[in-house]
Formats: structure tokens, sequence, C-alpha cells
């Protein structure tokens, strides 16, 4: 599983989430474990079954004005019995003063306080989203991510079939790259977002040149950081046995991180323009998406004429006179 | 070349499934291979050019062969036939 220590994220984002420590630097030795916040109104009044304890609890204005509200004694014995818990840090919103025996309690305990200046929406958004990116399942696989007409493929094969020259030409074509080689792919909201591995920028290895920088050489409408995968193109030599999709109307999957992406196994021969194949991949793509299926189309179109063949046989058949 | 006429035996006819099934069997051959229906003949490896024919239950086509493996892609074509594409 996954750990963020409360050290390493305070370092990192807190310009990012306007956050400033409010207990001494001992506090932050705490592991953030999950990607989930909490709000413990319900513990601070005293109910703790079923407490979410080992989330980021967020305090804001209602849970301060509420501990406000408590006598004092009963204050500190409710905040005590709150900080037994393996708590990794409090984050108290729009910069609202924290009751002493809060800050006490969590200095005593070794939990720390974060102030942040935010509104407690906005931050509770922001944060959710920088978790959860944290968190996310991630894979690394050997291939190319290109952009064509909005509709994000990754390019996979052997070495040496030709991803890399199929990208190049796809952006001599005014398609997007965003990464060769190496792409790495991050679950995020049930959807695949693909990226470089490095924040370099946009170089590419072809072969007998070396390196060449793609967004200098292209311009900065050829890159692009960051895109949704939403389909795979596997490039292969072409096989005499090999059963190759001839209409289109069986679609073949493949799963990436638990999401099932559509996967097409593309023969390559020498002198074939693969990059075009590709761009006829991505509009079919969106065709399909926006609930046109030439096969299907096509397919019950033909169903239609031999029905109708059929009937005119018959009926010349049954025709007695 | 040898040639050698079958009649359409299932109700459906020679939709996407059997033609793309004739085509892909037929592929596998070193042979030319051209099917005739009516006045129309077509590349019988092509997917479209056999979808092209429309054939319908009770239509009768030329299986038309020309190559060293000949025999074995018309035995092969015509067994497919023979068994309806697996349909009714």
């Amino acid at each position: 599983m996954k750990k963020l220590s409360v050290k390493e994220f305070y370092n990192t984002k807190n310009e990012d989430f306007s956050l400033t420590l409010l207990t001494n630097p001992e506090t932050l030795e705490n592991q953030i474990i999950s990607q989930y916040l909490h709000r413990p109104g319900l513990a601070l009044s005293g109910y703790f079954e079923r407490y979410s304890y080992n989330r980021i609890q967020i305090l804001g204005e209602t849970e301060i004005s509420y501990l406000q509200s408590m006598k004092d004694e009963k204050l500190y014995d409710r905040i005590k019995e709150l900080c037994v818990y393996e708590i990794p840090c409090f984050i108290v919103t729009k910069g609202l003063s924290v009751p002493e025996q809060l800050e006490y309690l969590a200095n005593e305990m070794k939990i720390a306080i974060l102030l942040s200046k935010m509104s407690t929406d906005k931050l509770y958004h922001s944060l959710r989203k920088y978790l959860e990116d944290v968190f996310a399942a991630t894979k690394s696989i050997h291939g190319t991510l290109v952009d064509v007409f909005g509709v994000g493929i990754l390019l996979t094969g052997k070495s040496g079939i030709g991803k890399g020259e199929c990208a190049l030409d796809l952006v001599e074509r005014g398609q997007c790259l965003i990464t060769d080689d190496v792409v790495k792919i991050i679950l995020r909201d049930d959807v695949l977002m693909g990226t470089s591995t490095n924040d370099y920028g946009h170089y590419m290895e072809v072969r007998g040149i070396g390196l060449v920088d793609i967004e200098k050489m292209f311009g900065i409408q050829a890159v692009r950081i960051q895109k949704r995968i939403d389909a795979q193109i596997e490039l292969m030599p072409w096989q005499d046995n090999m059963d190759y999709e001839r209409i289109g109307l069986s679609d073949n999957y493949v799963d990436i991180l638990d999401v099932k992406i559509p996967i097409i196994y593309l023969p390559v021969s020498p002198g074939k323009n693969v990059s075009v194949i590709v761009e006829v991949v991505a509009m079919n793509h969106i065709l399909k998406t926006y609930g046109y299926d030439a096969a299907k189309v096509y397919t019950e179109k033909l169903q239609e004429d031999i029905k109708r063949k059929a009937k005119v046989r018959n009926a010349m058949i049954d025709d007695k006179e | 070349m040898i040639k050698k006429t079958i009649i359409i035996d299932n109700q459906l006819g020679m939709h996407a499934r059997p033609a793309t099934m004739i085509v892909k069997a037929a592929s596998k051959y070193r042979a030319e291979f051209k099917i005739k229906k009516d006045d129309t003949e077509i590349n019988g490896k092509s997917i479209m050019g056999v979808m092209t024919l429309a054939a319908e239950y009770g239509s009768s086509l030329e299986l038309i062969a020309d190559g060293v493996d000949e025999e074995y892609l018309i035995e092969e074509i015509a067994e497919l036939f023979a068994s309806k594409f697996g349909e009714e």
C-alpha cells in the first residue's frame, strides 16, 4: 500500500494549499495512508463508533465553532479522547484560530496541525484530487502515446517495429506526441491518463540520428503533457497465419489497471503507411463513440438485401401460373 | 483451373459472418479464387467482394480456383457451404 508522510506532504504542498505548521516540527512524522478526508464532527461530539481516524482530519468553521462552544474541561477531555487515535494530521481551514487545548494536546500526542488559508470546500476538493493522484494505481508501459484528432492512442509493439517513426509521421501530419518509449499510466476516476515518466520535455530517439527535440522542431502544437488513453494499437510484423480483423464487428479489448480499452492488432509490412491507418482508427473510434458503427451499418444493409432477394426467389418458386 | 457449383443452403444467406469464414479459409491457399453469381464475378479472398454478391438462400454460386493447391481450396470452401457455416 502507498504511503505519504505528513512531512513530505507539508514540504512539497504547503504553497499549493497555503499551509503553515502550527505545532512543532516533530509532529510531522506521521504517515498518510488514505486518499480520503474526514470531517470529525461526530467524533468531536463524542461518538467514536466507526471513526475514520486514519484519514486527514479537516476542521472547518463548524468544527472549530463547536469546539469553542464547549466548556474548557469538557473540551480538554474530548480532544484527549480524539488524539488517542492514530490520526495522521489535522488541517484547519480559513486560517481559523485553534483552541489552545487542541494545540497543546496535538503537540503532546505528536499530531501535526496545519493551518490553511483556503476555504473548507476549496481545500477539500483540491486536496482530494491531489491525494487521489498520489494514491492512484500506476503502471509503466513500453510504447508511444499520441493524440490523434483528440483520441489518445497508445502504440505498442516490439522494439524496432516503427512506433517512433509512426509517431513522427503523425506529428508531421499535425497530431500530437505525448511521450515516446515509456508511457506512465495513472488511473484517475476510471480513466487511464498517460504521461511521460520525466519532465525533461518531448525528446525522442530516431534510429540512425539519435535524440531529437520534437517541441523545438515542430512547435508547441505538436506536443501534449498528458492525455486520456482511449485505445491501443499493437503493431506487429505481418504473419500469414494470424487471424486479422476483416469486418470489425467484434472488438478486442485489453485490460490496463482494470480498465478495458479497445485494442487493434495492426500488421505492418514494408512500405505500408501506418500513420494514415492510425488516423483512420482514431476517426472510427470517434464515430463509434457517437453511435455510428460502419461495420454494423454495412452488414445490416447486406442482411436486408439478402432477405429481400430470398423473398423474391420464394415468390417466383411459389408462382405456379 | 477447377470449377464447382454449389447452392446456398443456410437460411440467412451469405451475410457477414459466412463471408468472413470463406475469405479467411481461402486466404490460406496460394491458388487464385473467384466466386461467380449470375454475371458477377468477384475475388473470393476479398471480404468486400464476397459481401457484394449478397447471395441469398437457394441461389447458386460457381466457385473457381486456379493454382497449385486449387483442389484443397475448393474442397474446404465447399465443405463450409455444406456445413451451412454452422447455421440453420
